[in-house]
């Protein structure tokens, strides 16, 4: 945390979350050094802990998981579909999407290799969302592929997670090919210290020396005639080295797994400490703190220390990491750069958010899309930002992740999905991108 | 003009002319003061510029918990626990009046910096717990109530 002086180096990364990390690790594998400034985490340690790519967007309600479109082909309808989506404004190198997934497997191991089809998880409210990617401990809850009866783990007392609501939600997709579901109560966390755990507390408890085992064999005391798979509140372990979902399933003899998360997320914020983790390994030198600078090329002062990069990506979030930032207009704080993209009747080209009034932006109807809630930069395929005249602002500044607006990244079922892939471009892109040290070209500030 | 509406009109004239200029010769100290004299017995103090700020960095907080995982809080009592650093600072930061309620959660902070760098919307939270401390009145008793 003290100033050590300046630092100079290919990439300067700027934001920790998903994207920022991809980035980074993208641009390392290239050979480029790296330097990622952040404030905080990012906003993945508030996701599910999985990664939905894309749904398909032409499946009825109706449509059986089998018969859905693969992962890459949902994301291939989708740009066709959405214009102003990401993955459309990419252009050809969507054809680079599965690279990506298989990359991002690669460099966290905590997450499974990416299958062609998406896996089906189980949501706490009911429902279930396909993942492209998503931790090795979901994989096991994926109900496309589940056979035989799926034991739904309700931690008796507890208010955290609904188990009745989770199997109720697998059991009405059963018409798509979705496993019987049935609830297993165990009186997990029944002591007094565990009585009002949250769920980072609960996660703890389970790594601890024999509480895992004792659980699995909890669970096989009690586990329903036939079932052939458990599938766990979203709570076993905040650590992947303590192996909590393996050492449960080896005591209880089936295949354990977690169903994803609401809020507070322990698997997203297992997926943080695993970004950060390999962040560290891979040499990616960290600056925490704040971030003050003209763009790529200039010094910039991160953290009280001076950072000089030959090309960035600015990987800052939306509206929670504050890559956007609502004042008054949008904004883009740290570098000034217009705020073009949203979906729905903004998606044309040119369409200045800051420059519409707010109430504009929302719609009364809950249902339909809300243009402030998709707004972010508009990039070219290069995932470089636009400026007002349509051009990059700078040659060497590229965007991932939720700053690149277009798209709802809350809500319709792509966020961390962009994030892997715009990340992964846009690192390899800035560790390619020439040029030499030198001041910023005009016009980065808009 | 009726009479009662003369009799209105030297009511308001009387209060405008003789009994407010009055008042405003005879009392005492600045407004501030007058004011904790009011209502400090209700829990109620000036809102100072500081406090201003220190609510506006608070409302940028959207309650998410991740703060709570690197939070020493969790070692605490049961029902300090439930409560939370973040519901504290949350629900108090802006009325002084119920601000000692969240007294044992915000004594129960053992002020390490853990939680600062874990809010993704960059919420200064120790700040705020200490700025709440030193404004949470020195000797308040709780009054005596069923328990």
């Amino acid at each position: 945390m003290t100033a050590a002086g300046s630092l100079q180096t290919d990439v300067l990364v700027v934001g920790g979350g998903l994207a920022g990390a991809l980035a980074a690790l993208a641009a390392r594998d290239a050979g480029a050094t790296v330097a990622l400034a952040r404030r905080s985490p990012g906003a993945t340690a508030l996701s599910s802990g999985a990664v939905s790519v894309a749904p398909d967007p032409t499946a009825l309600p109706s449509t059986t998981f089998a018969a859905r479109a693969g992962t890459v082909e949902s994301a291939r309808r989708l740009a066709a579909l959405q214009p102003g989506h990401p993955y459309a404004a990419a252009g050809v190198a969507l054809d680079r999407l599965w690279e990506s997934l298989e990359f991002a497997a690669r460099e966290l191991p905590l997450l499974a290799p990416p299958s062609p089809r998406p896996r089906w998880l189980a949501t706490p409210s009911g429902s279930a969302r396909p993942c492209g990617l998503c931790q090795r401990s979901m994989v096991a809850g994926d109900l496309a592929e589940a056979k035989g009866i799926l034991a739904v783990v309700a931690p008796r007392g507890h208010l955290w997670f609904d188990a009745g609501l989770v199997a109720g939600g697998v059991n009405r997709l059963a018409a798509l090919g979705a496993p019987r579901a049935v609830i297993a109560r165990l009186d997990l966390f029944m002591w007094e210290e565990a009585a009002l755990g949250r769920p980072h507390d609960l996660a703890r408890l389970l790594e601890a020396p024999g509480a895992a085992e004792a659980v699995g064999a909890m669970l096989r005391r009690s586990l329903p005639a036939g079932a052939a798979a458990a599938l766990f509140p979203p709570l076993l372990g905040l650590s992947t080295a303590a192996r909590v979902p393996e050492r449960i399933a080896h005591a209880a003899g089936i295949p354990v797994a977690e169903f994803l998360s609401d809020l507070p997320s322990v698997p997203g914020l297992r997926l943080a400490a695993a970004i950060d983790e390999r962040l560290a390994a891979a040499g990616v030198e960290l600056v925490r703190g704040e971030l003050a600078g003209r763009g790529p090329g200039e010094a910039v002062s991160a953290g009280g220390r001076e950072v000089r990069a030959r090309s960035w990506v600015l990987a800052s979030g939306r509206f929670v990491g504050g890559g956007i930032a609502r004042r008054g207009t949008l904004v883009e704080p740290l570098l000034g750069i217009p705020v073009l993209a949203s979906d729905g009747p903004f998606s044309q080209a040119g369409a200045h958010l800051a420059s519409r009034p707010a109430a504009s932006l929302t719609r009364r109807d809950s249902g339909s899309a809300q243009p402030l809630l998709s707004a972010g930069l508009k990039v070219d395929a290069d995932l470089r930002p636009l400026g007002l005249d349509g051009r990059p602002v700078h040659e060497r500044l590229f965007a991932a992740g939720a700053v690149i607006g277009g798209h709802d990244q809350a809500a319709d079922g792509t966020g961390l999905g962009v994030a892997v892939f715009t990340g992964y471009l846009a690192g390899r892109s800035a560790a390619a991108a020439g040029g030499r040290l030198v001041p910023a070209p005009r016009g980065v500030r808009a | 003009m009726s009479a009662s509406r003369v009799v209105a009109l030297s009511y308001l004239a009387w209060r405008a002319l003789v009994a407010h200029p009055w008042k405003r010769l005879a009392q005492r100290g600045t407004g501030a003061e007058r004011f904790v004299a009011s209502y400090a017995g209700e829990g109620l103090v000036p809102t100072r510029p500081e406090d201003r700020a220190i609510g506006e960095a608070a409302s940028a907080c959207i309650g998410c918990g991740l703060c709570e995982a690197g939070c020493a809080l969790s070692g605490a009592a049961a029902s300090v626990r439930d409560l939370g650093l973040r519901a504290a600072f949350r629900l108090y930061s802006r009325g002084t009046a119920e601000l000692p309620l969240a007294r044992t959660a915000l004594e129960a902070c053992a002020a390490c910096p853990g939680c600062d760098p874990l809010c993704p919307t960059g919420v200064p939270i120790t700040r705020i717990v200490r700025h709440l401390l030193s404004r949470l009145p020195p000797s308040y008793n709780p009054p005596p109530g069923p328990p």
